[in-house]
């Protein structure tokens, strides 16, 4: 008997792709925790300022959902919040299983048409292990076993009755600005004045000389409050956030073609934006940066400068209440102390933690392919050619189907299809000379 | 010190950035009352001197200082610059003006467009209804195309939905002084002018051979060398003669490969652009050319397969090209822009390297 047990189709396989993808932006664990009507992923940020979690509901998302809570031996379970499972794997772990999938879609022949998973956690026997069954064409089972960590999970708090700031928006808009955004940006600054909202990216760094040039573009985008599907939102209120974190998650909002709706108070407070769609209940908080004036006429902003005692007093105590409040089971999510006395204009950078950003894309180009379509304008062709990057050279072409000229690397028609023709060698496929070298060799000859 | 104009041709200038973004980092770009002069002098590798009349980038051109001839000197990172052209692409209008923000110079692009996907019927809207006689913009096809989508607003104008981009680009104000002592290279005379061929296909060619190039000379030298190893690995070696044919061609330890175009144009030099005018053209390096025959025919650069890769990026321009070889010393691209009947040339020197 298994303490838990699930099934999906292929589409929540991608569904889980995609959402291992987006948690891997913000931790290289996945945190996973069973309940009776749910399974829920989640990811904890190193600094503790970013927070996500993808909410699986047992009848919409799931084909089978079987939670065994007598099972489950976990200490958790306790009379309020129900029999817990819960548990910790690495990101990348999941990702290769779930990986690849995507890709099979397209060729049918082994494409996944149902993924069985279940969680194998007695003590007495020697393997406790998350167990992952594709099952594919043509009667191919892949499985695959994971070994998971057994710990407790944490849960960030957000007190919704608190923020009163809120707006909605779909999430190919926000993705649409995210592509404007220079590269090596930061911070994102939201906020909104007389009925238009905008988004500024931006780097906070003091440069002089020549390094001026080297500071990224800062770019904003003003938006018509109407562009919006709900928008109420204090005015002049600027509230600060990743760029990177706001680009993963409207990335991932965006294969699910959902509306992104936002909740805040006010700086230096958590700022959640959700969505939901297909059964996923997608909830991300972040701790945000910023100057916070208050309702009030007078801009205080040197109290907030000056020492973070008032507004971590009244954030404390506000903390406290929620704790108590709301899921006294769960762990909160402390706000980093040091937050509270960031300005926003003057920001210390050694403050903040150093990701690294997404490796750019490869160029997709078939390296092989000498003659192109003429009226692409694009990259792929007038940028420069990565030869350091590239993969393959020169190749040998056993299969004697392909073109002999250009070799046979190819393997989607498309791009033998753009070729011109070359009727000399096609008609006479003996006039090529035979492989007689075994293919290692070759390679050995010309680098690899 | 004012710099302010609407740009008219995004396309162009964006597809310009990115060919000279291939080259070097920073764009000396030199803006007066009567052109626009984009320079990029990379401390390696091949240079640009490009330019431009105004009209072919901008219009309502605005520009003020204190140098003679209204000139700003302006020296601009080139990946930010093309990285906000981008952005820019399906703008309904576009400007760029220089601004100064905490002491620092911007070039300011502000982007307008109209496009955003708002496919959803809005729902909390308070409409304004405005009177058609103090509308202050007239009822255009804009707004009719609007209404047919089945926007529930009438008396709403698409210019109240508009979405501002704004790319503020870091830039460095140069003094007259520090440019003064940028120089154009100075060439001998060439010895063959040519028309080089589809430059996709001469790209697409050249870096097949310096792929081979690269991959033969790695495996023999067992991998992994410096980078100036590297480069006189993947050594070109281009030439041309005065009737109508080009050669490309790479040479290694194990391979020796050639590409033969033939049929190609020698223009004509002009009297009128020589030196000396008819006797100029008489006397000429290419004139005498045109007599010699067998190898002495031929003028032969040797470029950095790499670096002439970057160069072929101008084929996205998409103009005419016209190849002056300088033996063993030079070759000189002029690039002219396509359906641009202006003055404006973008000039590439690559230098070429001894045998």
């Amino acid at each position: 008997m298994h303490t838990l047990s699930f099934s999906l189709t292929l589409e929540g396989v991608v569904r889980i792709h995609d959402g291992v993808l987006c948690l891997a932006k913000f931790s290289e664990v996945v945190s996973l925790e069973a309940r009776k009507d749910k399974l829920i992923l989640t990811a904890l940020n190193s600094s503790k300022s970013a927070y996500a979690s993808f909410s699986l509901d047992k009848t919409v998302f799931f084909e089978k959902y079987n939670f065994n809570a007598s099972q489950a031996k976990s200490q958790q379970s306790t009379e309020d919040t129900g029999a817990r499972f819960t548990c910790q794997l690495y990101n990348k772990a999941l990702l290769s299983v779930f990986k690849g999938r995507l890709g099979d879609v397209r060729d049918k022949d082994t494409a996944v048409e149902r993924c069985e998973c279940n969680i194998q956690d007695q003590p007495d026997k020697t393997e406790c292990r998350l167990i992952v069954k594709m099952l594919c064409r043509h009667g191919v089972t892949k499985t695959y076993k994971l070994t998971y960590e057994s710990v407790e999970v944490m849960h960030a708090l957000f007190n919704k009755s608190a923020a009163k700031n809120t707006w909605t928006i779909g999430a190919s808009t926000l993705r649409s600005f995210a592509e404007y955004f220079g590269t090596k940006t930061e911070q994102l600054d939201i906020s909104s004045e007389g009925g238009r909202a905008t988004f500024t990216s931006y780097t906070e760094k003091i440069m002089n000389g020549r390094d001026v040039l080297k500071q990224p573009l800062q770019t904003s985008i003003t938006v018509d409050s109407l562009d919006f599907e709900d928008f109420k939102v204090e005015d002049q209120l600027h509230i600060g956030i990743s760029v990177k974190d706001f680009k993963a998650i409207v990335t991932h909002a965006e294969t699910l073609k959902a509306s992104i709706t936002a909740l805040y108070s006010f700086p230096t407070r958590p700022m959640q934006l959700s969505y939901h769609e297909h059964g996923m209940q997608c909830e991300f908080t972040l701790m945000t940066i910023g100057d916070y004036r208050g309702n009030s006429v007078t801009p205080a902003p040197a109290a907030v400068r000056q020492g973070s005692a008032a507004p971590a007093e009244r954030a404390t105590s506000r903390q406290s209440t929620v704790q108590t409040a709301v899921q006294p089971k769960t762990t909160t999510m402390p706000p980093p102390s040091q937050s509270l006395s960031r300005s926003f204009t003057r920001e210390p950078q050694s403050q903040r933690t150093q990701r690294p950003s997404p490796p750019p894309p490869k160029a997709s180009l078939d390296p092989q392919s000498l003659f192109l379509p003429a009226d692409e304008d694009d990259d792929r062709i007038w940028g420069e050619r990565i030869y350091d990057n590239e993969q393959d050279t020169l190749g040998w072409d056993a299969s004697a189907n392909n073109d002999p000229i250009l070799g046979g690397r190819r393997s989607d028609q498309e791009s033998s299809s753009r070729l011109p023709p070359y009727p000399a060698w096609q008609e006479d496929p003996n006039s090529r000379i035979a492989p007689t070298q075994k293919i290692a060799e070759i390679r050995g000859l010309f680098g690899d | 010190m004012r710099f302010k104009a609407s740009i008219r041709n995004i396309h162009t200038f964006t597809r310009l950035t990115a060919s000279l973004s291939l080259l070097g980092k920073d764009v000396w770009l030199q803006l007066n009352n009567e052109q626009l002069r984009f320079t990029v002098v990379p401390e390696q590798g091949s240079q640009v001197w490009a330019v431009l009349a105004i009209d072919t980038i901008f219009e309502t051109y605005t520009i003020q200082s204190a140098v003679e001839n209204n000139t700003i000197n302006l020296r601009i990172p080139l990946a930010s610059l093309h990285r906000a052209l981008r952005s820019a692409l399906t703008a309904s209008s576009a400007s760029i003006r220089l601004t100064k923000k905490d002491n620092i110079p911007l070039l300011s692009l502000t982007i307008i467009t109209n496009n955003l996907n708002s496919s959803r019927p809005p729902t909390s809207i308070t409409t304004t209804t405005l009177n058609s006689d103090n509308a202050p913009f007239p009822v255009d096809d804009a707004y009719n195309n609007n209404e047919s989508l089945g926007d529930p607003n009438p008396g709403f104008f698409p210019h109240d939905r508009e979405t501002t981009i704004t790319q503020d680009i870091p830039v460095m104000v140069l003094a007259a002084a520090t440019v003064a002592s940028i120089h154009e290279p100075q060439c001998p005379q060439p010895d063959v002018h040519i028309m080089l061929p589809s430059l996709l296909q001469l790209k697409a060619i050249s870096e097949r051979f310096t792929k081979l190039a690269l991959s033969t000379s790695t495996s023999a030298t067992n991998r992994g060398r410096a980078s100036d190893a590297l480069s006189s690995q993947s050594r070109l070696t281009l030439s041309a003669n005065a009737h109508g044919v080009l050669r490309i061609g790479v040479e290694t330890p194990s391979l020796k490969i050639e590409s033969r175009w033939e049929g190609l144009t020698n223009p004509e030099l002009d009297p009128e652009q020589v030196e000396g005018g008819e006797e100029g053209v008489r006397g000429h390096a290419s004139t005498r050319m045109k007599e010699r025959e067998g190898d002495e025919a031929w003028s032969v650069v040797r470029v950095e397969g790499r670096d002439w890769g970057r160069v072929l990026g101008v084929g996205r321009l998409g103009g005419r090209v016209i190849a002056c070889f300088c033996h063993e010393h030079a070759l000189i691209l002029y690039v002219y822009l396509s359906g641009d009947d202006t003055e404006s040339v973008l000039t590439y020197y690559i230098a070429s390297y001894s045998a």
